[in-house]
């Protein structure tokens, strides 16, 4: 019951803060915004129990990615300007599109038969994560992390300097 | 805190058969609120009494010792005196962020103080990830103050919180390669079992476990200071430059916020290091009386945290402000290789002695001891070479 | 090679000052402040330190005060109001009036250089605030009293003799530069 509760109210944080970051016609208050849909997010991995993905969840897209995008919106021109970078364009198409979408997206929720957890047990989860990162799931590890090198690369070799002799 | 509930619910202090989960919940609320409001928020005002005492008696003043006994409440006064100013908002701000960011910023102030571990049975909350939410949730800080600096709509604090958010972002990432060395070593992110980890005696703390522990201990240190905006990593709020930067606009009692969670996360980084190098709590088994051996060892994590606190007032009177390059060469060029470093050298000494290695424990307990006995020689040099009258008592 | 080398070095020479410099601070640490806690924790008052020609807020002894008009016409900017005259009766100088406006007062000690029996001096007070402009004009004549009459020889009167002994050593020393102490009078 109190689960329940704490779950429609965290879904309500994600999704108001959403919302807001969609139709908010102000690019920084967009942008704050995703601190709510983030630390919703956190909530709901709390709720669920998988301790460590909510603080991997905090840490990382609440002190680096919505910090570096806050950066990013600070250091562009003019934010003043940009207050209707929002607007919609196209309604009518739009609205069949993700009205089509809504309905294929609510009959598979229909019709898919849902399972349902027997009994919730709270447990540290850390060790099975760390374990699957370097047991099974080895490989895909590695390339994702060949991903983050050839970004890093990339970065390097955008910003470095030319030294002309 | 789970056990003491459930002994206080079999003692029947709430009656017979209470509901379990509500007296829970209401014991762990009334817990964190004691926590916070008998020892966080004095903290942050206690500490700058102190400091500015310390300062004082560093550079040949006295400092505040009018209001109380040696001018203990001058805090108390401080404190009065701001929350009776006039609370303005400028007219050009945003005003809806102007006021959320005090808050978010204290927020981050606040929830630290969930899994502070005070001793081996006084703690909010022992989460198993228990010191990832800690840098996690003080990562938050930095929101709230890029928040300030946009809402204000003024240059200096937009400035400083851009200048907060770069500084806190690099440094996190030192910050949290250090701790990985101890993880690696006690296999636990439990602020308790890193601390059950560590023995009493200073060659068990995992500062002198490898030279590796040693130099994180200390690049987690200076990391943390830069990320509390301390001296001499306070560029977002140099008042030279950027008048007092983020909270340049903010008067009254949401300043007062910002300076107290400034002053307060001082007990924050104290606590995070000396949960992970310097033992926590870990106190000799002197008596069976459980109550006796929870206050020693709040007493003894306690003066440990107020050492780390004095150690960072002591540094913030002696070395000046870097300059902003000064800040990022340290950071990427120095802190986050030589992290780098740290934690290999830690996992392939895990590797080689699984179980540590205590006499390397007991070599470098006696280098830190010899280290102390070289500076002291060296304080004692600079007094008798400026043969200066001294005075050692801290009341005047 | 040399880049790895100075790369140590930097480290070393981080360290190394720092240290140096904590010890600095530590040494500061440990020595007695420097700070007067004035005015309500001083061994002494400062005014008892301040030497004899120290010049405080003025006063009057009107004892020795002749009545000649000296200081007001001195007076560069006319804080000294003075009224004098002859009582029809006695044939003596009445003085019914010796106003000073401290507010006024640029501490110049013209007056006191000119008068010719040290009646008007500096005194070494110089807490002089208070909470109205009005407070702050000295009035030292409550009643109208007799001017002094300089005597041929030494002042016999025994009330009068160590005021007028203080006023001219307080001349002399305004006569002399070098700042002679005075017979008796040891500045603490």
């Amino acid at each position: 019951m109190l689960a329940q509760v704490i779950f429609y109210a965290l879904a309500a944080l994600t999704v108001g803060s959403a919302a807001l970051v969609a139709f908010s016609r102000n690019i920084v208050y967009s942008t704050f915004a995703l601190l709510g849909a983030f630390m919703g997010a956190v909530g709901i991995y709390i709720l669920l129990a998988a301790d460590f993905v909510a603080m991997v969840q905090l840490l990382v897209y609440v002190g680096g990615i919505l910090v570096l995008t806050i950066f990013a919106v600070m250091l562009t021109a003019g934010i003043g300007d940009v207050k209707v970078s929002n607007r919609a364009v196209g309604t009518g198409p739009a609205i069949i599109v993700a009205g089509v979408a809504a309905i294929v997206m609510l009959y598979a929720v229909m019709r898919t038969q849902w399972h349902q957890a027997a009994v919730f047990t709270p447990a540290p989860t850390t060790y099975a994560i760390g374990n699957a990162f370097l047991g099974d799931y080895v490989l895909p590890f590695e390339v994702a992390s060949l991903v983050l090198l050839a970004a890093l690369i990339g970065a390097i070799v955008i910003s470095r300097h030319e030294v002309r002799e | 805190m789970h056990t003491l509930i459930q002994n206080l619910i079999a003692w029947g202090v709430f009656g017979k058969n209470p509901p379990r989960d509500l007296v829970a919940a209401i014991v762990v609320f009334v817990m964190s609120l004691i926590v916070f409001l008998v020892v966080a928020l004095p903290f942050g005002g206690i500490v700058t009494w102190v400091e500015r005492r310390v300062w004082a008696r560093i550079q040949s003043r006295v400092g505040p010792n009018r209001v109380g006994p040696q001018g203990f409440l001058q805090w108390l006064a401080d404190g009065i005196k701001i929350i009776c100013k006039e609370d303005i908002i400028p007219d050009e701000a945003d005003s809806r962020l102007f006021k959320l960011a005090p808050y978010l910023v204290m927020l981050a102030f606040i929830l630290p103080w969930a899994v502070m571990p005070f001793s081996s049975s006084l703690i909010l909350a022992d989460l198993n990830v228990g010191i990832l939410y800690m840098t996690a949730v003080t990562a938050l800080t930095v929101v709230g103050v890029l928040m300030a600096g946009w809402a204000s709509n003024n240059k200096w604090s937009l400035i400083g919180g851009v200048r907060s958010a770069a500084q806190i972002v690099s440094y996190e990432i030192p910050a949290g390669l250090s701790i990985f060395p101890v993880v690696l070593m006690t296999g636990t992110l439990s602020m308790q079992g890193i601390i059950r980890g560590q023995g009493w005696a200073p060659q068990h703390w995992f500062l002198f476990a490898n030279p590796f522990t040693f130099v994180a201990a200390n690049i987690l240190y200076m990391s943390s200071l830069a990320e509390a905006n301390r001296t001499p990593f306070d560029l977002p709020e140099a008042e030279s430059e950027l008048v007092a930067g983020f909270a340049t606009e903010y008067s009254g009692w949401r300043y007062a916020c910002f300076s107290m969670a400034e002053w307060g996360n001082l007990f924050i980084v104290g606590a995070i290091i000396t949960t992970l190098f310097l033992g926590g709590w870990q106190f000799p088994h002197v008596t069976n009386n459980v109550v006796a051996m929870n206050v020693l060892e709040v007493i003894t994590f306690t003066v440990k945290v107020l050492f780390l606190v004095f150690v960072s007032m002591w540094i913030r009177a002696t070395l000046p402000r870097v300059r902003i390059d000064q800040l990022t060469t340290a950071c990427w060029k120095y802190f986050v290789p030589i992290s780098f470093v740290n934690m290999i050298g830690t996992a392939v000494w895990v590797a080689i002695w699984p179980d540590g290695n205590v006499a390397i424990g007991y070599i470098m307990f006696a280098g830190a001891i010899v280290f102390g006995a070289v500076f002291i020689q060296r304080v004692i040099y600079y007094l008798r070479r400026s043969r200066m009258e001294v005075y050692l008592n801290p009341t005047i | 090679m040399s880049a790895v080398s100075e790369y140590v070095h930097n480290i070393k020479d981080t360290v190394s000052t720092i240290f140096e410099g904590m010890a600095v601070t530590a040494s500061h640490f440990m020595r007695k402040p420097y700070t007067v806690q004035y005015p309500d924790r001083m061994p002494v008052r400062v005014q008892d330190t301040l030497p004899f020609r120290y010049r405080g807020i003025l006063d009057v002894d009107l004892e020795i005060c002749t009545g000649c008009l000296a200081c007001e016409r001195a007076c560069p900017i006319d804080c000294i109001v003075i009224v004098a005259e002859k009582d029809q009766q006695t044939r003596q100088l009445l003085l019914s009036q010796f106003d000073i406006d401290i507010a006024k007062c640029m501490y110049c000690g013209l007056c006191s250089e000119v008068c010719p029996t040290g009646s008007i001096h500096h005194t070494t007070e110089f807490e002089g605030a208070d909470y109205s402009l009005e407070s702050l004009i000295r009035r030292f004549v409550q009643d109208p009293v007799m001017a002094y009459k300089a005597k041929k020889g030494p002042e016999t009167d025994p009330r009068i003799a160590p005021i007028l002994n203080r006023g001219m050593a307080y001349l002399d020393q305004w006569a002399q530069p070098g700042g002679e102490k005075p017979p008796g009078e040891e500045p603490a």
